[in-house]
């Protein structure tokens, strides 16, 4: 008997191109077995963005169209808007950075939660700007060393970190948003469940869906895969706190 | 069908409906906003896509979105505000994406204000984004033109995958002319081989312009123009008007042209063999044609809102050793038609002196 293989929703004979020890990986995966789990694939459109994130249509089976920087939420608004418009009931989803997402796109991303877009935004947030080489972002925590921040992020120079899915969860149109990490094994099955409850809040046509995704990036952090994931479990989540923050799937 | 007199923004919105187009994005600017006000009410009335956009950078991906349906989509905007459009126009150019965008111009640079001038000419031409691309730009000189136009610019966008621009000048915006919107008399484009609808009994597509691979990104920029150059061959478009023993050329385009017509009407009568040239694609620019006619002309006039911006292409143009002169005012208040008749009839004076 099979008990592993890959995913439908991969593309055959891919392999993941990002550094050891990324969770973009993981994380694609995730959203794969979940388009398999509710037989999404073919009736789905992704907006892959600017960064490392960009990759995704590298691995992922799906119909795929990369947004300029910033700009997937707008592309997804538009897809999805227009299918409509012809009858067609597209499910339509971002994945997205946290530079992307949260920073050069807040505005995109920001009026597509509260115009209640049906659309899902999965936003994998490292803490950096990963593919430039680890400038700071957004959000970076505070004392974070970056390329941008040598002396350590502070409130002088740099001001305070985004908490991104907090924020999402405070916009009216928005129906789901939560944050989870892909640390050890408990969160990553945990993280599926929630991108499958964000995927479903699209499926029922309740309004903007959202999952922030705490990942590792040990390249930029100068870390091993596991201090890495260690760093995550014992320092990001006091800043990023793991957890639902709002739900309104079956309201 | 019966004529109606409107004003030519709701014109623009009404041939387009007629076009087929399933979805608008906008964001307010003057002199542009009723195309906006005008679909935010006949779009949902028809179940049809309306987004009133949080910027112009969300209207355009938007667009850029819903171009990947292959269904007829429009944004509209106005010179500083297309600006902020210009990434994105970029991308739809690499992408391949087939979207129309109305420019209904006002005077730059900056703000500026919104009184009407063609100052974005180079902006549209040249491509005002980042790397080696073109869009289609159209230019209007009437009403009923503008409407023709913009079902064209639905048709050549789709032909051939490009962003097409409708680039109009506030005063044929603002202005009402007795109109008729008729049904699109272009051919419906079979988009089902590239568009995106989710990958059922097929193998999934992608759409991006990011290329690591420098013979791949070679080869595709190679492509494009390519197929620009087909444009070209098939698309121009142009008006002459007198100048089939015309000594004199006047060049001009949009509603300078319309003005410039009564002007060179004028002088033919005072006996002046003069003729008038009007693009009416100003990319691809008709420089084929324009060239032939250089060799039966010593003088060519060029006549702009601007401070001389198609004037490059004239230039470009000429086969000959013609002169080329310009005449042109940046903003709005436009030249009197005694003031540009003076003006062509200095130049015709200075130049046969010189000879």
């Amino acid at each position: 008997m099979q008990v592993f293989s890959i995913p439908k929703s991969i593309k055959e004979n891919s392999r993941f191109t990002f550094c050891p020890g990324c969770d973009h990986g993981v994380a694609i995966r995730l959203v794969a077995e979940t388009l398999d789990k509710l037989n999404l694939r073919e009736n789905t459109i992704a907006v892959a963005s600017s960064g490392c994130s960009v990759f995704l249509y590298n691995f992922l089976d799906v119909d795929c169209v990369e947004s300029p920087h910033g700009r997937a939420c707008a592309v997804a608004t538009g897809i999805k808007r227009v299918n409509k418009a012809v009858g067609k009931d597209k499910f339509v989803f971002t994945y997205q950075g946290d530079g992307d997402f949260a920073s050069i796109g807040l505005g995109e991303s920001l009026h597509s939660a509260l115009r209640g877009e049906n659309i899902t935004a999965i936003c994998i947030n490292n803490t950096n700007y990963g593919m430039t080489g680890g400038q700071m972002g957004p959000t970076s925590t505070m004392g974070q060393v970056t390329t941008t921040s040598p002396m350590g992020r502070n409130r002088e120079y740099h001001g305070f970190p985004i908490k991104t899915a907090e924020h999402i969860a405070l916009c009216d149109g928005t129906v789901f948003s939560a944050r989870v990490a892909l640390y050890d094994y408990k969160n990553i099955i945990n993280a599926k469940n929630v991108i499958e409850k964000a995927f479903m809040a699209q499926s029922k046509n309740k309004g903007f869906s959202f999952v922030e995704i705490l990942s590792s990036c040990p390249t930029n952090w100068k870390l091993t895969p596991k201090q890495a994931h260690d760093k995550i479990e014992n320092e990001l989540i006091k800043t990023y706190p793991l957890g639902i923050f709002k739900d309104t799937t079956n309201e | 069908m019966s004529k109606e007199l409107i004003k030519g923004n709701i014109a623009i919105a009404k041939a387009a409906l007629k076009a087929g187009l399933k979805a608008y994005f906008g964001y307010p600017i003057t002199p542009q906003t009723d195309i906006g006000e005008y679909l935010s009410y006949e779009m949902p009335k028809r179940n049809l896509a309306y987004v009133c956009a949080e910027s112009e950078i969300g209207a355009i991906n938007m667009a850029l979105g819903a171009a990947t349906s292959g269904e007829k989509v429009m944004v509209s905007s106005s010179s500083c505000a297309v600006s902020l459009m210009q990434e994105a126009l970029s991308y739809a150019c690499s992408d391949e994406l087939p979207l129309v965008l109305v420019n209904v111009m006002r005077a730059g640079p900056g703000q500026g204000y919104i009184y009407p001038s063609q100052g974005d000419y180079n902006q549209a031409v040249t491509g005002g984004g980042n790397g080696d691309y073109q869009v289609v730009v159209l230019s209007p000189s009437t009403l009923p033109e503008a409407c023709d136009l913009t079902q064209r610019a639905f048709y050549i966008s789709q032909k051939y995958k490009i962003p097409t621009m409708l680039l109009v000048d506030g005063l044929l915006g603002q202005m009402a002319e007795p109109v008729e919107i008729s049904e699109s008399k272009y051919p419906e484009i079979d988009n089902s081989s590239w568009i995106l609808d989710g990958a059922k009994g097929r193998a999934s597509r992608e759409i991006h312009s990011l290329e690591p691979s420098q013979y791949k990104l070679n080869q595709h920029i190679v492509s494009l123009f390519k197929k620009y150059k087909e444009i070209e061959q098939n698309e121009c478009d142009w008006e002459e008007y007198m100048m089939d023993d015309a000594e004199i050329l006047v060049t001009s385009f949009g509603t300078m042209a319309r003005y410039a017509k009564s002007v060179v009407k004028d002088l033919r009568q005072n006996g002046i063999k003069i003729g008038l040239f009007r693009p009416k694609t100003l990319f691809p620019f008709p420089s084929k044609r324009l060239g032939e006619l250089s060799l039966k002309v010593k003088h060519i006039i060029d006549i702009e809102m601007n401070m001389g911006q198609m004037l490059k292409d004239v230039r470009l143009s000429v086969l000959n050793n013609a002169v080329v002169s310009f005449i042109g005012k940046p903003v709005g208040d436009w030249l009197k038609r005694e003031e540009m008749k003076s003006a062509i009839n200095n130049i015709i004076k200075e130049s046969y002196a010189s000879i």
